[in-house]
């Protein structure tokens, strides 16, 4: 095979080259970030702990449940611990256009029930013993340049102070977690805060919990304290869902629709679009290439070598495509991760996903290659020579 | 194959033209005597091109047989013809067919892909070839930096790279001026006379035959008269 021929054809047409390298490059670039969606989604559900159960209202996860249900629910066979969850909806006063999720939450069954969640600097009983105390993730702390000891601005959205400043939030500590259920982006601040703030008018807000946690004490089974915790408000004042935290995730997941299969379905489309791209940049080089096919099968060369450079040119092209993709995303990672770690916290360019990238390339490389391979394999010296061009 | 000696017989090739059939050669009985410079002259359509592709393995008669150096050719799959051409055949082209993308070495180290030589090998080769044609100081260009003269001389280093006793020439001299021509019959001229090459050259142009030891006429697919470029020297 002369291999020189065939990085000469590539280098000959150096901006056509280019061009398809650098369309393939972008699709694999996509797939892989598509890829890791699917896969950061599916990490997030299935990373979550099997004894955590959660209860929302059954009309909507935007409507708060009422204070008194803790009680009950605490007394539900099997729970261990209770927390409460609400979502806050706040922003930083430096930064307002910028995005990191706040929870009210109830520090001592917190603590003992995200075993996950490490304090890295400062301590969780500061948190626990400052009411205005809160925890923050690492990322948001690195973005923002917090630190232990300070108090942070956030001007509140859904629970606003009457005195229109901003609520105050000193950092008793920096978290960082191990498994992809919980970000390193978001804040931890004490429900009784908001609570006390509430009740003596010093703001204004939805009153009620956005969720209840429920611990599920070992030995317990989880499918029993679902059931009890729902028959409880069979009949109301209002109805509860409680579920696991896998399937929690995965509601929260696809509450904007079937993530995965439209990340499926726009994947498909790019493959299909860089196929085609390929698949005519590797006709038209076959075409042009006509007479020196026909050169090569007079000097000797074998059907299979004619045919062997066109497929082997277009492999190159997908594989060099695949590289920079590849690299691209590599490169790129930290900063998705950044950018989307609140929502999914699994989000990464693994192993698999960088293989499928380049699989996929090189797959397309093969098959438009093939086309034109073929046409050169059978056409005849004397038809190939009498090409003009 | 050392003796390339070229038995015809009986050769036959029609071809399709909008339904009808055109026999481009019919029944065709021809003997070259190796070593012989051969000019093929004929009025367009008389089969010259075609004669010369199945002499040179690159097409396939329908019936009757090719017989170089007591070979069948039409007993030979396609690749054994490929084969066949690498070891015993050079071509050279009217349009030069060299390849735009590669030097004019490496073009002529082409060929030589196919045989078992090593590549500092094949390269020492292509620059004796490319020497013996005399563009030592080309080797580098690429065809565009050529002139068609120059070109043609490639395409000549490159038909005897491989050192077959059988050069195939088409037209060589169609797309050069006068001068230029002469310089490229000449170098055919001279490979047949101290390399022994037997060379069957293709032309319209009665000069280019000139150069040739014997001329053949064909005419409508048969073969016409044949003459003796020598004995006509030797008369005047």
């Amino acid at each position: 095979m002369p291999f020189h021929l065939l990085f000469r054809n590539v280098t000959g047409h150096w901006l056509r080259s280019l061009l398809t390298i650098l369309s393939v490059a972008v699709a694999v670039f996509l797939i892989c970030v598509l890829n890791a969606v699917v896969s950061g989604l599916t990490r997030t559900v299935s990373a979550a702990a099997s004894n955590r159960l959660l209860v929302q209202s059954a009309v909507s996860l935007y409507v708060d449940l009422p204070m008194a249900y803790q009680q009950k629910l605490a007394a539900v066979p099997g729970v261990e611990a209770i927390c409460k969850w609400q979502w806050f909806g706040g922003r930083y006063e430096q930064d307002k256009g910028g995005f990191f999720a706040q929870f009210g939450i109830d520090a001592e069954p917190f603590r003992t029930s995200y075993p996950e969640i490490t304090i890295a600097e400062g301590s969780y009983e500061e948190f626990a013993k400052n009411r205005t105390a809160c925890i923050v993730g690492r990322d948001t702390a690195t973005k923002y340049g917090w630190k232990v000891g300070q108090t942070v601005p956030i001007l509140g959205t859904i629970f606003q102070r009457t005195d229109g400043q901003p609520w105050q939030f000193t950092i008793a500590g920096i978290y960082v977690s191990d498994t992809p259920t919980i970000d390193q982006q978001t804040m931890y601040f004490r429900f009784d805060y908001l609570r006390e703030s509430l009740e003596q008018g010093g703001a204004q807000g939805p009153e009620g919990v956005g969720l209840y946690m429920l611990r599920v004490a070992p030995g317990a089974d989880p499918v029993a304290v679902q059931s009890a915790a729902d028959a409880l408000f069979e009949n109301g004042p209002q109805r509860v869902q409680t579920t696991t935290e896998a399937e929690f995730n995965r509601q929260f997941v696809t509450m904007l629709g079937d993530v995965p299969t439209l990340m499926q379905m726009v994947g498909s489309a790019v493959l299909f679009a860089i196929f085609f791209a390929v698949l005519n940049t590797m006709i038209m080089a076959g075409r042009e290439r006509t007479k020196d096919i026909g050169i090569l099968k007079a000097l000797g060369f074998s059907d299979a070598v004619t045919a062997g450079l066109l497929i082997g040119e277009s492999l190159l092209l997908c594989a060099l495509g695949a590289v920079v993709g590849i690299g691209l995303g590599v490169a790129l990672e930290p900063a998705f991760q950044a950018s989307v770690s609140a929502m999914m916290p699994g989000f990464a360019f693994d192993r698999s996903t960088l293989l499928l990238g380049a699989g996929l390339a090189l797959g397309i490389g093969l098959v438009s290659g093939i086309v034109p391979g073929l046409r050169a394999a059978r056409l005849t010296t004397v038809a190939a020579l009498r090409e003009v061009g | 194959m050392t003796d390339s000696t070229i038995e015809i017989r009986r050769l036959t090739k029609a071809y399709q033209r909008g339904g009808e059939t055109l026999r481009v050669l019919d029944e065709l009985d021809l003997h070259m005597d190796a070593g012989t410079f051969y000019a093929l002259m004929g009025p367009s359509g008389s089969g010259k091109t075609t004669l010369l592709n199945l002499i040179g393995g690159l097409d396939v008669a329908d019936t009757g047989d090719v017989i170089i150096g007591g070979e069948n050719l039409s007993n030979y799959s396609g690749s054994q013809l490929a084969r066949w051409r690498a070891e015993n055949v050079g071509f050279v082209f009217q349009g030069f067919n060299l390849l735009p993308v590669l030097s004019a070495r490496e073009n002529v180290e082409l060929p030589l892909m196919l045989s078992p030589l090593k590549k500092r090998e094949r390269r020492a080769q292509a620059e004796r070839a490319l020497e013996l044609v005399g563009l030592t100081d080309r080797m580098d260009h690429k065809p565009r930096e050529l002139s068609g003269g120059q070109e043609q001389r490639v395409a000549i280093a490159r038909a005897i790279a491989t050192d077959p006793t059988l050069i195939l020439a088409d037209e060589p001299t169609g797309d050069l001026d006068r001068t230029t021509a002469n310089q490229v019959l000449q170098l055919l001229q001279r490979l047949n006379r101290e390399l022994k090459k037997t060379i069957l050259m293709v032309t319209h142009d009665p000069e280019a035959a000139g150069y040739a030891d014997k001329v053949i006429h064909l005419d409508k697919g048969k073969l016409g008269r044949i003459e003796d470029n020598r004995k006509l020297a030797g008369k005047a």
